[in-house]
């Protein structure tokens, strides 16, 4: 080293050691380090920098140091011209804040070669753009430059770009969460490519300026959920999402989020058609295009892909009319989209036809047949888990939830009709009703024998439930089967094989029987047959005694000649056909297929269940081979013995299910029936001892309870007895339902769980409807949108009632006095007619006279008496929203109920105080003259003798409408009414239009020439979710308004009182042209509506 | 007896009688009826609609030697059996049958009135068997009218003309009822119905079914068979979702029009399912009997 460079060193060195000797050291290192790249005076002018770098500001002398450092990196990257450029950018920065231009340095040695030199102006330009001149800024500034090196190493120039406007935009709201942003970008995305990240970074941006909140998640969760799109998708997915929410703000990325969880669930292959579909909606509505990326999945389970273009094309033109009513569309809430879809479909959906084929079902057997998904029956827990297996427990016919396995609707419903056939068939042709003792009519009885011969079982160690020890030295002797069916299978030994032998030849007896009696179904029973035998498993691979069972499913499904078999065991085969074809005959009888299971067991049980491979000569059977002599049924399955190679048998198992017949399982039904049965005549539903249970348990091979088989089975026991009476004690309870007139169309009744209990009484099962709502936005309705929970009134005491009756002695007599001058007069004479009763005097004069007088008579000369009938029914619908409670007094100064309505503590809490004060001197309510006059109501209909029911309705939300009965229209009033009208009580809110729709169907299904609809209100209808937010009343009044409609279409008389007040405003919009009044006298509401009534019918 | 004049009846309704109506007893129906007719015990035919009652009546009259007449009385209460001087009566009853359409009425004629005889007192006169169909349907205070008829005093008061007429001997009155589909409201009185012995009639059991539709549709045994079966079928579903099971009568229809070589299906969807019921959800049950049933 020169002396001058020494010199220039150390003058350098002195400069620079006040502000921190680390600088000092930096600035030697580097020095010594690019000095022979430098002439003298560049290496002054480089170190000046420093110099003036160090002394700007307090801390500068940090930024010097980093610039000192970084300079034998970069110096040769850039040149010297370069360098100098680069330097006066520190600088530059340096003026703003010391610390962001030491970032700037640190970070240049690795930021630099990623970006080109000539861009280092807009690297940091994006920091600058950054710092705000706060702290916070600036902190975020520096944390920008400090990631640089890892940004840039990902993402392009014109990315970095995006995604600093986007932090930018971030920082306006939170720094927190900007500077999260930028610390989780480069990670983030990582996994993104190309154009994909400008995409992504572009809706970042938008998000930024709408939700910024979910910017974050955006961040985190977004390239996962982009990465399920398909690649070349992804751009034009996230422009979808950033267009939609650039136009509609918010709920952009929880859209993105969804649509994107939609698009995985679709084959990638179709996000291509689906995407270009979105995009044809989005100039119009991004929001549509965005709910039909989310419905797509859903969509596609129902119809193809070929299809949905199709049903886009529907939606779309619905679009171009109402931009609400495209978007329900999409959203499938609306009932244009839900038909549509149906219609394109090939897949038939079991809740569109469980009526068709309940009435199928019912007509074919005779007996009250339900039809349910088997999905819940597995859901009972009684011994079913097939969720899509056709089934029956002896009361209802389970039926796989849809069928999609044609292209074509009808051949689809062929599948059902098939399944629901067969099941039908084991009702109707008695597989349930097996007794023991009883003869069959083709096989011999040799059960009783077989039976008596049996080993007897081993002694059943003391069971021991419930912890309890029984008293030492007294043996309870096992219990005796619970039914026939288990006494049966009792003689088996291989319960199991017997089980399988069983099913076997009883489906074939039902097919047969089948068959004969419904020839128009044969050929799709016999398609369902040869489907069924392609995909059987290959007999020659199976143990030798599993393809003997094997060979007999083939055999029952008409496959004789798909048997394969040994010829050495030929004769057992043989004599197996035979006695299965022996069966096959119309007079066989259940007692029959038990004897054949008997036959064939015994065939089974000398067939060792060795592998295949030990017998050779496996063979196809030809029809020469079953060309057996016909043998009489006595002799059938006695006499084969062949001699069996001897080997390690395997573990039998059962043969593939077919799927037509489904889950067969006799022993369970006919348990479920006879308890049944036990419980109609005693009206008790537990008839079995945890005992007979347990063993059944044990014996059956039938009941799979979920994980029995590591779960303790005292417990699991107990578990199924719990389901089992839970399931008795619901059929009993909808058994009263059965006599009510069932509403039709959409109003089906469903049943659910029991809610509710009662001191006296068992628990009421509530019966469940559902109905769908007007939504005037889309100018459509939402299919089944609203569920009706229908259950009588809790009763009270009669005396309510009589206390009501004395308190108004007065008026009860003069409206009830009213109501009787109303019954019409019997008769009513019509003169005047071409025939009738008799001759009218006068006019046979006049006809006389203008025949003399050579006038064209009238020969209208008869009198006849017509009968006047009173035919009316009305339903009264009572609001007993929680409004209904409001004191008299208190309503007169209205207060705003809406403030109870959104928090129901809040209410309660209130409700409960002012309940408190007023215990001892109870105000007045609206409720309690809506009960009084209800009483006198009642007067006066009795009087009168019209058909009229009480409801109530409230709920909360639309899948909890409740509607209370007090009287049903076929009820007759009774202790049990008067009883209910005491405990009419404020409950909730008051969505009314559902609760018009079911006293609509109600009244519908009512047989008389005027039917009133008397709806008594006290306020506007509003309901969680009964409308856009809590503050719309609009939908309320569109949907009640079309409810109203509904009812006068279908030919009720509708008519709305309202003791609001201020009902007016909204009665008006709400009504149109139904009648309706108002009462603005609360307290003159008893007798106003009965005069209101009178009016009304006559 | 007017022996004459029943002959001429018998001319005029010649498809109805020459040759023996076709009835295949269910029951002890005929035994029982021929005992009611020689104890003059007024007879009720319960049972649902097109099961054979109106049949089980002509033949009846048949057996006992008296053709059966159809008058029907229409809404508009012009005669049109006034000239034949029906000895015996059969009478649809509707809602507007009032008491003149049964015992008579003055008719003007030229410049006088001419009294006519309802078709009642013509029966009552004659001594014949008088059936009123469906009587239920008649107006209260006309049913009362056929009360003292039906007593041990059987005499027919006509008001009009202060006159009571005395039944003949061979007079019978026979009324019918479906206890099926009338409201509660149209219910027979009890002091209308305790004046009768009822005779309850069934559809009949398949095999006899089949052989009625066979023989009636001029169809083979064989598919009588099916569709008796699908009238058994069928009417599992009253009450839900049929008001009144499918009719003899209507799977005849069915049979005729297979006989005039319409497919079976498409026959029995015409003359049964549409005949029975508008509900869609029902007819489409139905229909998927009737094609489980028939090819």
């Amino acid at each position: 080293m020169s002396r001058q460079r020494k010199r220039i060193y150390s003058s350098y060195e002195k400069k620079l050691t006040p502000f921190s000797t680390s600088l000092v050291a930096e600035f030697r290192r580097a020095a010594d380090e690019i000095g022979d790249l430098m002439s003298d005076d560049e290496l002054r002018a480089w170190a000046d920098q420093g110099l003036d770098l160090a002394r700007q500001s307090w801390r500068s002398w940090e930024a010097a140091g980093e610039y000192y450092r970084v300079t034998p990196q970069v110096l040769p990257l850039l040149g010297s011209v370069g360098f100098q450029r680069w330097a006066k950018h520190g600088l530059d920065l340096a003026e703003l804040s010391s610390a962001l231009a030491a970032s700037f340095f640190r970070a240049s040695p690795v930021t630099l070669p990623a970006i080109t030199p000539a861009r280092i102006g807009d690297w940091v330009g994006l920091g600058r753009l950054l710092y705000k001149g706060t702290w916070r800024s600036a902190s975020l500034a520096v944390q920008f430059f400090d990631g640089s090196p890892a940004l840039f190493a990902k993402l392009s120039a014109e990315e970095a770009r995006i995604l600093v406007r986007f932090v930018d935009a971030l920082c306006d709201r939170s720094y927190d969460l900007a500077s999260h942003c930028l610390t989780i970008a480069a990670q983030a995305l990582e996994p993104l490519e190309g154009d994909d990240r400008s995409a992504f970074l572009t809706f970042a941006e938008s998000l930024a300026s709408t939700g910024w909140a979910d910017a974050r998640s955006y961040l985190e969760k977004g390239p996962a959920l982009l990465a399920s799109i398909q690649a070349m998708q992804r751009g034009r997915f996230l422009n979808l999402a950033r267009e939609l929410a650039r136009r509609e703000g918010r709920q952009a990325f929880a859209f993105f989020a969804e649509a994107s969880r939609a698009l995985a669930q679709v084959d990638q292959e179709s996000h291509g058609l689906l995407l270009s579909l979105a995009e044809e909606l989005v100039e119009r509505s991004p929001l549509a295009a965005m709910e039909f990326l989310k419905t797509a999945p859903m969509a596609l389970e129902r119809i193809p892909i070929e299809t949905i273009a199709e049903w886009h094309a529907e939606g779309s033109a619905l679009l171009d009319q109402s931009s609400d009513g495209g978007e329900a569309y999409f959203r499938m809430e609306s009932s244009r989209g839900e038909d549509m879809l149906e219609a394109l479909s090939s897949r038939v959906e079991l809740s569109r036809i469980s009526d068709i084929l309940r009435m199928y079902s019912k007509a074919l057997t005779g007996f009250e047949v339900a039809v349910h998904s088997s999905e819940a029956l597995a859901e009972k827990g009684i011994g079913w888990v097939e969720g899509d297996a056709p089934s029956t427990e002896g009361s209802a016919i389970f039926l796989p939830p849809h069928v999609e396995e044609f292209q074509d609707k009808d051949q689809n419903f062929g599948v059902y009709k098939v399944y629901c056939t067969h099941q039908a068939g084991h009702l109707e042709f008695g597989t349930f009703e097996f007794e023991f003792e009883r003869d069959g009519a083709i096989f011999p009885t040799e059960r009783i024998k077989a039976e008596a011969e049996r080993p007897p079982p081993e002694p059943a160690p003391p069971i021991d439930t419930d912890g309890h020890v029984d008293a030492p030295g007294e043996v309870t002797p096992p219990p005796g089967p619970l039914t026939d069916m288990e006494r049966f299978f009792d003689i088996f030994a291989d319960r199991k094989l017997a089980s399988d032998l069983f099913a076997i030849v009883e489906d074939a007896r039902i097919d047969v029987l089948i068959s004969r009696e419904y020839g128009g179904i044969r050929r799709q029973y016999g398609d369902r047959q040869s489907r069924e035998l392609d995909r059987r498993p290959e007999a020659s691979q199976l143990p030798v005694r599993q393809a003997f069972v094997e060979n007999l499913v083939r055999a029952s499904l008409g496959g004789r000649d798909r048997i394969v078999w040994p010829g050495q065991l030929m004769p057992v085969m043989i004599e197996a056909i035979g006695v299965l074809e022996t069966l096959q005959q119309p007079q066989a009888l259940v007692e029959d297929s038990a004897e054949a299971t008997l036959r064939l067991y015994r065939l089974a049980e000398g067939i060792a269940n060795v592998m295949p491979e030990m017998l050779e000569d496996w063979a196809e059977m030809s029809e020469g081979d079953l060309n057996v002599s016909p043998m009489s049924a006595e002799s059938l399955g006695n006499d084969a013995q062949v001699d069996m190679p001897q080997g390690e048998p395997m573990p039998y198992e059962s043969p593939q299910p077919v799927d037509f017949r489904g889950e067969f399982k006799p022993e369970t039904v006919q348990m479920l029936m006879k308890l049944r049965q036990e419980r109609d005549e005693k009206g008790q539903a537990s008839p079995i001892s945890p005992e007979q249970l347990k063993q059944m348990l044990e014996k059956s091979v039938e009941i799979t309870i979920a994980d029995m088989a590591q779960a303790d089975l005292t417990q699991s026991s107990e578990l199924f007895l719990t389901n089992l009476i839970k399931e008795l004690n619901q059929k009993q309870d909808q058994r009263p339902g059965k006599e009510q007139p069932m509403p039709t169309e959409d109003g089906q009744p469903v049943t659910g769980m029991s809610t509710g209990d009662d001191e006296h009484e068992l628990p009421v099962e509530p019966k469940y409807f559902f109905y769908d709502e007007w939504d005037f936005r889309a100018g459509d309705y939402r299919p089944r949108w609203c569920r009706i929970v229908e259950s009588p009134v809790a009763e009270g005491q009669t005396s309510y009632y009589e206390q009501t009756l004395a308190k108004y002695s007065s008026l009860v007599a003069q409206t009830q006095r009213q109501f009787e001058l109303l019954r019409p007069e019997m008769y009513r004479k019509t003169k005047r007619l071409l025939d009738g009763e008799d001759l009218d005097f006068d006019a046979v004069t006049e006809f006389a006279i203008e025949r003399r007088a050579r006038v064209t008579p009238n020969p209208k000369i008869y009198w006849r008496r017509n009968k006047i009938e009173r035919d009316v029914s009305v339903a009264f619908l009572l609001d007993m929203s929680a409004s209904t409670d409001e004191e008299i007094a208190k309503h007169e100064r209205r207060y705003q109920k809406d403030d109870f309505d959104d928090d129901p503590r809040r209410y309660f809490s209130w409700w409960m105080a002012r309940r408190a004060q007023e215990l001892l001197t109870p105000p007045k309510r609206i409720i309690d003259v809506e009960k009084e006059s209800i009483v006198l109501l009642i007067t006066a209909l009795e009087a009168i003798g019209d058909d009229y029911g009480i409801y109530g309705f409230s709920g909360y939300g639309r899948d909890n409408v409740e509607f209370y009965v007090v009287k049903d229209l076929d009820e007759a009033l009774s202790d049990r009414v008067k009883k209910r009208i005491d405990k009419i009580a404020p409950v909730r809110s008051t969505r009314m239009g559902p609760a018009i729709r079911h006293a609509t169907a109600k009244l519908e299904a009512h047989d008389s020439k005027v039917r009133i609809l008397f709806l008594v209100s006290d306020g506007r209808p509003q309901d969680h979710g009964y409308g856009r937010d809590r503050t719309e009343k609009e939908y309320a009044i569109h949907d009640t308004h079309m409810a109203l409609m509904e009812a006068k279409r279908k030919g009720m008389v509708p008519f709305c009182l309202t003791v609001d007040r201020y009902g007016h405003d909204y009665l008006k919009q709400m009504c149109q042209d139904i009648g309706y009044e108002v009462v603005p006298d609360i307290e003159s509401l008893p007798s106003r509506i009965t005069t209101l009534y009178r009016q009304l019918t006559t | 007896m007017t022996t004459e004049s029943t002959h001429r009846q018998y001319a005029i309704e010649e498809y109805l009688v020459t040759s023996e109506p076709y009835y295949e007893p269910l029951n002890d129906e005929v035994a029982l009826f021929e005992a009611a007719y020689a104890e003059k015990i007024p007879v009720l035919l319960k049972g649902p609609t097109g099961c054979g009652k109106t049949r089980f009546v002509e033949y009846m009259a048949y057996k006992l030697g008296r053709p059966v007449t159809v008058m029907r009385n229409s809404a508009d209460g012009s005669k049109n059996g006034e000239e034949s001087g029906m000895p015996l009566i059969t009478v649809a009853c509707h809602e507007d049958l009032t008491a003149s359409d049964l015992v008579g009425r003055y008719l003007l004629e030229g410049d006088s009135t001419r009294w006519m005889d309802g078709p009642l007192t013509r029966a009552a006169k004659v001594g014949a068997i008088c059936y009123l169909d469906e009587i239920v349907e008649a107006r209260k205070d006309t049913t009362v009218l056929i009360h003292p008829l039906t007593d041990h005093r059987r005499l027919l008061p006509i008001e009009k003309l202060g006159q009571i007429v005395e039944a003949r001997d061979g007079f019978i009155l026979v009324i019918s009822y479906n206890p099926g589909y009338q409201s509660a409201l149209k219910d027979l009185k009890h002091s209308t119905r305790q004046r009768f012995m009822a005779i309850e009639f069934g559809y009949p059991p398949r095999e006899l079914e089949a052989k009625i539709i066979a023989k009636e549709a001029n169809i083979s045994e064989a598919i009588g068979l099916e569709l008796a079966k699908l009238g058994e079928k069928v009417r599992h579903l009253k009450e839900h979702g049929l008001a009144e099971g499918v009719s003899t009568r209507l799977l005849i229809y069915a049979g005729k029009l297979m006989h005039e070589g319409i497919s079976p299906r498409r026959a029995c969807q015409v003359a049964v399912t549409w005949a029975l019921t508008d509900d869609a959800d029902v007819q489409r049950s139905i229909e998927e009997v009737v094609s489980s049933i028939f090819e």
